[in-house]
């Protein structure tokens, strides 16, 4: 029984550290309020209602910081999700016990707040999340105010007068008890794995959906997340405050917390809750201007924006900035990555007549493509020929309009690229598209994110599973990073990395997916002679090396004619030629399509020698 | 039918006011990508230089006439135009490099210091309005038509016509829709990209003016809060129709317009804002470019 005995001790020991914070933080609340907060003869009424205040504000901005910080979406419409959290458990509360003396029925009543402002954050955004920037934020300022709405006229919530008499439940112990959970869970969820995916989804939606991140799937998660704290602040609001009504919880309410985002910097937990107690007392303290506040407020709002447009903390956190402090990062240098064994020998990809129209152009037709483990196949063309349109129906960025597409045997259609990515198809991109904000090791781990099983709860609880996890993504980011030689560039932002590093890391991160088959798009592409034959090599190397098959687009015949096994050519779509690279330099198609009809009609003498030999 | 015929008016009247405002929002949508929030305080601003100018600077609106009236809605676009490039310059400009988000966290900072603004100059309290001489009701087929809404219906139509003109048939609005389409490139096209933003400030600055002072006709009262209500619905009309799109915010206008008036012509008025927003959330949902918006894919 010692194995047994000694593991449950250790996950009890785990557990317990895992809510440290949270048990270290309880008798410090509760001494504080009792010993100060309740204590009449210190007159601190009007203190902790402004602290109480700023301990909903953070637990409001934390949460929207989820949503419009991390995931980089646009809402505007927390008052809203607010509303339903507060007037749910308000409701509950005074159909409620009239004594509650262990708060037992108070926490079912938040907790069912929540559970409905999640619903609600749910049905909102669901249908809402696929649009992008500014509609977004439109149509959550309509839920928002149909919300309000919505309340107004219904008398079973108090319509325009509001709920009154709320007992009173929460007070400062409880709502910076909660205020303690949300940071907790915000910066658990950021160090984690679904962090990561919330982040890539931010930068680059398009890149982040090939390395496999589902990102519909996290935008709604962010928000049911967001709404359900927004929720709770709502019910911690109503019982702390004893009434609600329609009025507090307009657009400017929303706005507010908008603002509190935007001002700690997008992104960053700390400023998120510094901004949530500056902007909660200035208004307080700029009370006696009376009529004059709110104009030097939104003055205040206006020039804070031009000069400092990324926000006080930009997307740091004040924890990192102790960590640097409490060690120094020990790296051990690259280990040698096993080699992938290819255990499918039937065909990798298999295109058969895949066809896509925009309109009325045909882009791609009838198009067939076969590739097997570890080949290495070049498609080469004219600009516009339709050479990256291939690579977007094999990821799925677009459906073909005719034809099917089997990757590792499953036919893709409907897939979402996230899926495919699952099923071992991995890319770069014409145009380089790296999470620009975020660390070259972060880019790696993200492209780690579908290979690891930890779930949101047990990051958040830093259950065991997700430390070992969280280990692994770490060593296998390194190594890749290794390989490509980018180690001393790990902790350097993407979008300050040279030209050529930046074409490697996005290698690294496409490998990282653990794919059966690497889709590079002109790798080559500004790249000098010598960088162009360090290329060749890597690019065989690493299909030795993870015996992955590669399908590479390139306009460099040197480069293509060296490193490939096989050749496809396009011209406006349609593939004119296929076969060994010597077949191809002599097909005379080939020559008319890139040097023209005349040149090949006048030279027809010399290609077919060239053919010959 | 006549009571349908009744509303049907009355929506047309209200949609012509909220198309005004909403052509405003969709200029500066199309030139820069930004919703400006602000204009629905232009709006605001509008209606009370109006009663400025008629109740306080003069005595206008104790015996009103029709060149008065003229005179001081004329005087109240020059206001508007001037504080609308204001706002450009001084807030947006700026901004122009940076997150969009940015941009608009400022436009909402210059909303609110209007509306606060206004507040602090103004007073809270709604004043009387009224510069349109008083007419009765003309009558067509049982049909009463308020002289207000003739005015505003007629008054929104030849904006509409010249505003028309100016977008598709002039130097200016070649440059607009050229901004429009791709600003760096029609830069390079020796389009005055400064000069282009700022006209189109000015001209939605004018329109809201006008539209303030027929707003304010129609509902015979001025308050500095309210822009709020018309310039997020004339927001909605703009979506409507297709932001960045000229025809569609008329279009989008007149059918918020008329969908409210018959919403709480039928029903209770307490639900005519939800109407907007349940309109906007449906027409994003299913036509996220608007009715005659253009869609767009993202190149990969």
């Amino acid at each position: 029984m010692p194995f047994f005995g000694g593991s449950a001790l250790k996950r009890t020991g785990k557990a317990v550290r895992s809510w440290l914070p949270f048990f270290i933080a309880i008798p410090f609340l509760v001494l504080i309020e009792q010993g100060i907060a309740l204590n009449p003869a210190l007159r601190l009424e009007y203190a902790f209602q402004n602290i109480n205040h700023i301990g909903i504000a953070i637990i409001l901005a934390v949460s929207l910081n989820l949503v419009n910080g991390l995931t980089g979406q646009f809402s505007i419409g927390h008052a809203g999700f607010m509303a339903v959290g507060g007037y749910v458990s308000a409701v509950m509360l005074m159909r409620g016990p009239p004594e509650d003396p262990y708060r037992i029925f108070f926490v079912m009543a938040m907790l069912t707040g929540a559970t409905a402002a999640a619903l609600a954050g749910w049905l909102v955004g669901k249908p809402s999340l696929r649009l992008r920037g500014d509609y977004l934020a439109i149509v959550t300022l309509g839920f928002g105010e149909i919300i309000r709405v919505i309340i107004e006229n219904t008398p079973f919530f108090g319509g325009a007068i509001g709920l009154s008499p709320i007992p009173h439940r929460a007070d400062f112990a409880w709502i910076w008890a909660v205020a303690i959970v949300t940071i907790l869970v915000a910066k658990r969820l950021r160090d984690s794995t679904h962090g990561r995916a919330f982040l890539s989804v931010r930068e680059d939606e398009v890149a982040a959906e090939a390395m496999g991140v589902d990102t519909t799937g996290y935008k709604v998660r962010a928000f049911v997340i967001s709404s359900a704290l927004a929720g709770i602040a709502g019910g911690l609001s109503g019982a702390f405050e004893g009434n609600l009504a329609p009025q507090s919880f307009t657009f400017v309410r929303s706005f507010e917390v908008v603002a509190m985002v935007v001002l700690g910097g997008m992104g960053s937990i700390t400023g998120s809750t510094i901004a949530a107690a500056v902007l909660t007392l200035l208004p307080e303290y700029l009370r006696f201007l009376a009529n004059l506040r709110m104009v030097i407020y939104s003055i205040a709002l206006i020039v804070l924006m031009l000069v400092r447009p990324r926000g006080l903390f930009g997307t740091t956190e004040a924890w990192d900035w102790v960590r640097e402090l409490w060690r120094k990062r020990i790296r051990k240098p690259g280990i040698e990555v096993p080699r992938a064994a290819p255990e499918v020998t039937e065909f990798l990809i298999d295109v058969d007549r895949a066809t896509i129209r925009f309109g009325g152009l045909t882009a791609v037709s009838d198009f067939s493509l076969q590739v097997k483990p570890r080949e290495l196949v070049a498609l080469i063309g004219p600009n516009g020929a339709g050479k990256t349109t291939v690579f977007n129906l094999l990821t799925g960025v677009y459906p073909p309009t005719e034809g099917r597409i089997l990757v590792a045997g499953r036919d893709t259609r409907g897939l979402a690229p996230h899926v495919i990515a699952h099923l071992g198809l991995a890319r770069t991109f014409q145009n380089i598209r790296l999470f620009r904000e975020l660390t070259a090791f972060d880019n790696i781990r993200v492209a780690c994110h579908h290979l690891t099983r930890e779930s949101m709860a047990a990051a958040i609880r830093q259950g065991q599973l997700a430390e070992v996890e969280e280990d692994w993504v770490a060593e296998r980011a390194d190594q890749l990073l290794a390989v490509m030689g980018l180690s001393n560039r790990r902790d350097s932002l993407a979008k300050n990395l040279p030209y050529g590093e930046q074409r490697r890391l996005e290698i690294a991160r496409a490998l990282a997916t653990g794919p059966k088959a690497l889709l590079l798009d002109e790798p080559a592409a500004g790249t000098n002679a010598k960088e162009k034959g360090e290329l060749m090599t890597l690019i065989r190397a690493i299909r030795d090396r993870f015996g992955v098959a590669i399908v590479l687009i390139e306009h460099d015949m040197k480069l293509v004619m060296g490193v490939s096994e096989r050749i496809l050519v396009l011209d406006h779509g349609i593939t004119i030629a296929k076969g060994l690279p010597r077949e191809i330099q002599s097909n005379p198609k080939v020559i008319e399509a890139y040097l023209g009809e005349k040149y090949a009609r006048e030279h027809a003498a010399q290609i077919a020698q060239a053919g010959r030999t | 039918m006549i009571d349908f015929l009744q509303r049907l008016v009355d929506g047309v009247s209200l949609g012509a006011i909220y198309a005004l405002i909403a052509l405003g929002y969709t200029m500066v949508y199309g030139v820069l990508q930004l919703i400006n929030f602000a204009h629905g305080d232009v709006f605001m601003l509008g209606a009370m230089m109006g009663w400025y100018a008629s109740s306080v600077w003069t005595s206008e609106s104790r015996n009103p006439s029709i060149a008065g009236a003229l005179a001081v809605t004329l005087f109240s676009m020059l206001v508007c135009a001037a504080v609308g490039l204001l706002i450009e310059r001084l807030a947006y400009r700026p901004l122009r490099g940076s997150p969009r988000l940015n941009a608009l966290i400022t436009a909402i900072g210059v909303s609110f210091f209007l509306e606060y603004g206004g507040q602090l100059l103004f007073g809270p309290n709604p004043r009387a309005f009224g510069v349109l001489p008083h007419r009765a009701s003309s009558v067509v087929a049982g049909i009463s038509i308020g002289y207000v809404d003739l005015v505003t219906i007629l008054t929104s139509l030849v904006l509409m016509i010249v505003l028309q003109r100016i977008v598709y048939h002039s130097r200016i609005g070649t440059a607009m829709r050229a901004v429009s389409w791709n600003p760096s490139v029609a830069a390079l096209m020796g389009v005055n990209i400064d000069l282009v933003i700022s006209f189109t400030f000015g001209l939605g600055s004018l329109l809201a003016a006008v539209a303030g002072i027929l707003y304010a006709s129609k509902y015979p009262s001025v308050h500095p809060l309210m822009g709020l209500m018309p310039g997020l619905k004339a927001f909605v009309a703009a979506v409507l129709g297709g932001i960045g799109n000229v025809p569609g915010a008329m279009l989008g206008g007149l059918l918020l317009g008329l969908a409210e008036q018959l919403v709480s012509g039928y029903t209770s008025s307490s639900w005519r804002d939800a109407v907007a927003f349940g309109i906007l959330i449906l027409i994003l949902l299913v036509k996220p470019s608007g009715l005659l918006g253009r869609g767009a894919a993202e190149k990969v």
